[in-house]
């Protein structure tokens, strides 16, 4: 069953036009931004950019670029099926309404996935052909793991919150604006508004959704030796000091949200007539 | 094949649908038995759709309740729809797939494999167009892609919401043909429509909605068992005002130079007598099949159901024991 329903996903993943022009659009926009980093490196010596030391640059905080595009394209392949009424069709056709939406849920780590590896591909790639292999050291190691691994629970995250609002409002285009007002500034009038009015809330607001994904996507608190550079270069100029926070928290904050946001969205979706 | 005696395929109880504002079904209840070809005629409006939304269990009802295939608990329709194919208002398919393509879904969540949606492309005519995209199909084409995807395993029970609808008289005759041909091979079929015709060609019963109503449910073949009256005479506006006063007259309609009415007693003789009495002579009398469109005007008041359904009229539509399918 799972089978079948994550095939027939990949078959309207892969055939439809949106899913090109993102991934393309998102190859373009990566590219360029880091070439730009290759470039400050070969003007500034204190920079540089091969691997390993490259990953805290390719896997820094634009990796959310990647995730936008995850949920426009979750929103586009998601709220569509409501416009077109195949959401409706596929449950005539005898798949359960619980059936439909856990195919959805399915296609959302596939999503994610895909705009991180681009960025990984296309920042690797480049930094690759900086790097001099013969040093025999590892081009990639157990912090980069790990910032992979949170990262993609972001990306989980972002994509969750697109699926949501995609079954609550269940038209592109609508759904789209809602996402994007949430992301770009209605969460923070949201938490700014309630703080302001109820103080004992303020601690709690720090957990907004959007808020606590972009608590993972930080690469210095994978990357030790990244973090201690990071301060250093920071006292030196005189600068503020970077701080990282503990993993645990952010982690068990996400998979929350994950979670309550699914739910959510599976039961709001099941209570409507399609 | 029609077989009154047996278990009913779809039945309903007093099914309602109330909207903020409508009651778009209004307890319904009706039965379709194995075998049966069940028109759902009514006009735009009536509650065609949401009743077939009702039965799909993608609509809610407010009150009442249905049995397919004799089970109504949540298990029993889940697993009755595997014995069904359904289509809902209008084709509904991915517009960037080609038509092929978007069998495959249906196929996938049907468990149906490959050679079926070759099978079912064939039996629709779209063999050779099965590789361009939805959205580049014309009107007809997409609705023979939806009967053939209400065809993909091969279901007892077919249900058609306005298959026809929208589409020339050669695109309704090709629908047609198909419904026929699933008749043919035993299938029961269910379809709405709004076109008084249409359901006289292709169905064995019919029940008329209106508002929400079940107005009337007979078999095709009843309706048009009972005869009507057919009169001419010199001034046919006179005539009709004549046989209006008539006792035993149920109803009259004027229709062109002609007069029809249906009697209670079906005596032409007696009409013709007390006519003569009155002044008005005849130049023609005979008893008439009546055609549903005679049934429907009496069941619902209405003189037409949509200008659409008359006009695409192939001549007056006069009905033949023996033509229905
Ligand atoms: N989702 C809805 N919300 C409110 N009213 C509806 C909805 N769906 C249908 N209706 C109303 O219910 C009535 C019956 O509609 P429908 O079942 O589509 O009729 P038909 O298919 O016979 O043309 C109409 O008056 C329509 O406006
Ligand atoms: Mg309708």
């Amino acid at each position: 069953m799972i089978l079948r329903a994550l095939r027939a996903e990949m078959l309207k993943l892969w055939k439809r036009p949106a899913t090109w022009v993102t991934v393309g659009l998102f190859t373009l926009i990566t590219f360029a931004d880091v070439l730009d980093d290759y470039r400050d490196a070969l003007k500034d010596p204190e920079v540089s950019f091969f691997l390993p030391e490259a990953w805290s640059r390719i896997l820094g905080e634009e990796v959310m670029i990647g995730f936008i595009f995850a949920s426009v394209l979750v929103i586009l392949l998601v709220a569509a099926e409501f416009s077109w009424r195949t959401a409706r069709q596929n449950v005539i056709d005898g798949l359960s309404k619980t059936q439909w939406y856990w195919a959805k849920v399915l296609l959302l780590p596939v999503v994610a996935a895909l705009f991180l590896v681009l960025r990984v591909v296309v920042g690797g790639s480049f930094a690759l052909a900086g790097t001099d292999l013969s040093s025999g050291r590892a081009v990639m190691g157990g912090p980069q793991f790990a910032a992979l691994g949170g990262m993609y629970l972001t990306g989980l995250g972002y994509a969750c919150l697109a699926l949501f609002v995609s079954a609550a409002v269940r038209s592109s285009g609508p759904a789209m604006a809602v996402w994007f007002a949430w992301f770009a500034f209605g969460e923070r009038l949201l938490v700014g508004g309630l703080g302001s009015l109820f103080q004992g809330l303020r601690p709690a607001l720090k957990w907004a959704p959007v808020s606590t994904f972009n608590r993972l996507n930080d690469y210095l608190r994978y990357d030790p030796e990244a973090l201690r550079q990071a301060v250093e270069w920071a006292t030196r100029h005189d600068r503020p000091v970077p701080q990282v926070e503990a993993l645990g928290p952010a982690v068990a904050g996400t998979a929350l949200w994950i979670a309550a946001l699914l739910l959510t969205g599976w039961w709001s979706y099941r209570r409507r007539d399609l | 094949m029609t077989d009154p005696g047996d278990s009913p395929v779809i039945q309903t109880f007093d099914l309602r649908k109330r909207y903020r504002r409508t009651t778009a079904v209004d307890g319904i209840s009706f039965r379709v038995d194995a075998g049966q070809v069940f028109g759902f005629l009514g006009p735009n409006g009536a509650g065609k759709t949401t009743t077939i939304g009702l039965l799909l269990g993608i609509i809610s009802p407010t009150a009442g309740r249905f049995e397919l295939f004799g089970g109504s608990s949540a298990r029993d329709l889940h697993s009755a729809r595997r014995r069904m194919g359904a289509t809902l208002e209008t084709p509904n398919f991915y517009p960037y797939l080609s038509g092929r393509d978007n069998l495959r879904i249906v196929a996938g969540v049907k468990h149906r494999d490959r050679a079926e949606i070759e099978r079912v492309l064939d039996l629709v005519g779209l063999g050779r167009r099965a590789k361009q995209k939805f959205k580049a199909y014309s009107l007809g084409m997409k609705q023979r892609l939806a009967l053939a995807a209400t065809m993909l395993g091969d279901p007892e029970l077919i249900i058609l919401d306005e298959p026809a609808n929208g589409l020339d008289p050669e695109g309704m005759r090709e629908i047609r043909e198909i419904i026929r041909g699933l008749a043919e091979r035993g299938k029961t079929i269910f379809l709405s429509s709004h076109m008084l015709w249409e359901v006289e060609r292709t169905c064995t019963h019919v029940a008329i909605i209106q508002n929400g109503r079940i107005v009337r449910q007979q078999s095709v073949a009843d309706v048009t068992s009972h005869g009507v009256a057919g009169l001419r005479a010199a001034d046919p506006a006179a005539l009709a005002a004549a046989v209006a006063e008539y006792p035993a007259a149920r109803w009259v309609r004027q229709r062109g130079d002609r007069v029809v009415a249906e009697l209670e007693d079906g005596d032409l003789a007696a009409l013709n007598a007390w006519l003569a009495r009155r002044g008005v002579h005849l130049s023609h009398l005979a008893l008439e099949a009546r055609s549903l469109e005679d049934v429907f005007m009496e069941a619902t008041g209405v003189g037409e159901l949509a200008p659409a359904a008359t006009d695409a009229l192939p001549g007056p539509v006069r009905h033949r024991l023996g033509e229905v399918p």
